[in-house]
């Protein structure tokens, strides 16, 4: 008996030690010549490049995050009651999540595609959306909308729907509008769950890389270079080893914090 | 009055969700013509299969569909095996260092998988696994959250059953599989799906670790099947409709579960 236990304890205890290890080598320059101290950190913030990958991350976010929370928050207080034909939205909001990142990327590109797109065709435009800077950027942002929107959605409706009805039936009886339910009575109590996905959004938007790169890879003037696509053109592309462990352990760290945050929300939320 | 602007608020949000899905099978059936004309269309002027042919008999597709399901359903049997038995180790068994060791595992929840591609990527290279299936799956075997759900569901098994099994001459490995796996397989079952949809889905590690066509999966393949070079541009909508619809058909029977389940979850922490 025990000896099954230890076995267990030591095959399995062990093989799982090596893949956490292999995951937590972070900071370390390859082999380490010798001591740069904060050096790596110095160029990496002298570079321009970098700065304004930062500066592209940053903007995303600003667009992304409030954009985001209020389609997912409108979506789900809408059909936050089940009624006769809330299911036929609830499948539609849920089946962006079928779709994987580069089956919409690639999607988003033929929709966005030079003058004669149906974008512009639906909005009578000519704009040559992913050859603009802010355009580009634009389109970017709403490729991410649609990233996040179902699981969003999901957790969503299902934190107002966990609201004990009992609150809202006396709300009811005092006479409280449709209106004035939602937003001072259910609204607060969903609280917990709508700051944990704003963090989740959050923390996609400052690690997005991977829709920038089949997007638009960076372009055009590089101004959809994100801090995560930067970091990946410098490890991948030109073997920049000093740039690449400045800005995983930076990124590491601050998601880090994000997702404590995230963490203690969701013991809250327990 | 209220009613009318619900309905078109529902309506608008609805309508911009499923644009960009059903423009994609619209464009899975599209003429050659229907790219290149002068006015973007938005239904084909023919409706013919011909795409899914050009798509299916194309060189490389099926064999990127086929790695993509071997390393997503390797990673999911694989995930499932290592986090139960750990989940079992930590909640049925007591050994040196249980907690420390846990509490190490766990961390590895705040380490973003995205911030440290490169040292991920350069452990893979040294064991000498680029274009294999198991450099594509090996990071993803472990995963903190799924451990962490999975000892959830075991903890909430009660001791008795475990020391009835082992007065009766059960191993654990017995146990394991003749009891314990039979009382959570929902959760089992939760773990293995979710983690067949996110490894089918992901992009960005696939791409870095496979350097020869054959070994690419299917989110990689889509983005360089080169159809569009060909004048085939249907073809890569209609590849993307073929890898999308098991899993739109499957998330469409499974939704009212997924809406429930997540209700039940949330009601029990209320």
């Amino acid at each position: 008996m025990p000896a099954i236990a230890l076995a267990l304890c030591f095959s399995v205890i062990p093989f799982l030690k090596t893949f956490v290890s292999s995951f937590l080598t972070i900071s370390q320059s390859g082999k380490a010549i010798g001591f740069a101290g904060l050096d790596n950190y110095k160029t990496l913030f002298e570079d321009k490049a970098f700065i304004s990958s930062i500066g592209n991350t940053l903007r995303f976010t600003l667009y992304f995050l409030p954009l985001n929370t209020v389609m997912t928050f409108l979506a789900a207080a809408l059909t936050r009651r089940r009624r006769k034909c809330t299911w036929i939205m609830e499948a539609i909001f849920i089946t962006p999540l079928a779709f994987s990142l580069s089956a919409f990327a690639l999607v988003f590109k033929e929709i966005f595609r030079g003058e004669v797109s149906i974008i512009n065709r639906i909005l009578h435009t000519s704009l040559l959306w992913l050859d603009r800077p802010g355009s580009a950027m634009a389109v970017l942002v709403i490729l991410g909308l649609f990233l996040d929107f179902a699981i969003d959605y999901i957790l969503l409706t299902a934190a107002f729907r966990s609201i004990d009805r009992s609150v809202i039936e006396a709300a009811e009886i005092d006479g409280a509008g449709e209106v004035r339910k939602l937003f001072a009575i259910e609204t607060p109590m969903i609280a917990t769950m709508l700051s944990i996905t704003v963090f989740m959004a959050l923390k996609d938007a400052i690690l997005i890389s991977a829709p920038v790169m089949i997007l638009t890879e960076g372009g055009p003037f590089r101004s959809t270079e994100t801090i995560m696509y930067f970091y990946y053109l410098e490890a991948f592309k030109s073997g920049n080893r000093a740039y690449e462990s400045a800005i995983s352990s930076m990124m590491v760290i601050t998601s880090a914090i994000i997702m404590g945050i995230i963490a203690v929300l969701r013991r809250k939320d327990a | 009055m209220l009613k009318a602007l619900r309905i078109l608020l529902l309506g608008i949000i609805g309508m911009i969700i499923l644009f960009p899905m059903a423009y994609t099978i619209s464009l899975s059936f599209f003429q050659n013509v229907d790219f290149t004309d002068s006015y973007a269309h938005f239904f084909p002027s023919a409706f013919t299969f011909e795409n899914y042919v050009t798509a299916s008999a194309n060189r490389y597709f099926p064999r990127y569909a086929l790695n993509s399901i071997i390393t997503s359903l390797m990673a999911a049997f694989f995930r499932l095996i290592v986090t139960t038995m750990a989940a079992f180790a930590f909640t049925h068994l007591s050994f040196k260092g249980k907690k420390v060791i846990l509490i190490m595992l766990l961390s590895t929840l705040f380490i973003p998988y995205d911030a440290i591609l490169f040292q991920n990527y350069s452990t893979i290279a040294r064991a000498g696994l680029i274009d294999t299936y198991w450099g594509i799956i090996l990071p993803s075997v472990f995963s903190a959250s799924s451990l962490l759900f999975m000892i959830g569901a075991f903890s909430s098994y009660d001791r008795d059953v475990y020391d009835a099994a082992r007065l009766d001459g059960a191993g654990d490995i017995r146990y394991i599989t003749g009891i314990l796996i039979h009382l959570t397989a929902a959760v089992s079952a939760t773990v293995f799906i979710q983690t067949f949809i996110t490894s089918f889905g992901s992009y960005l590690w696939p791409l870095l670790v496979t350097n020869r066509p054959r070994m690419r999966t299917v989110q990689v393949g889509i983005t360089m099947l080169g159809f569009s070079e060909t004048g085939d541009a249907g073809a890569e909508f209609a590849s993307i409709v073929m890898i999308t619809a098991p899993f739109i058909i499957m998330l469409q029977i499974l939704r009212k579960k997924i809406m429930d389940s997540m209700d039940i979850k949330e009601g029990e922490s209320v």
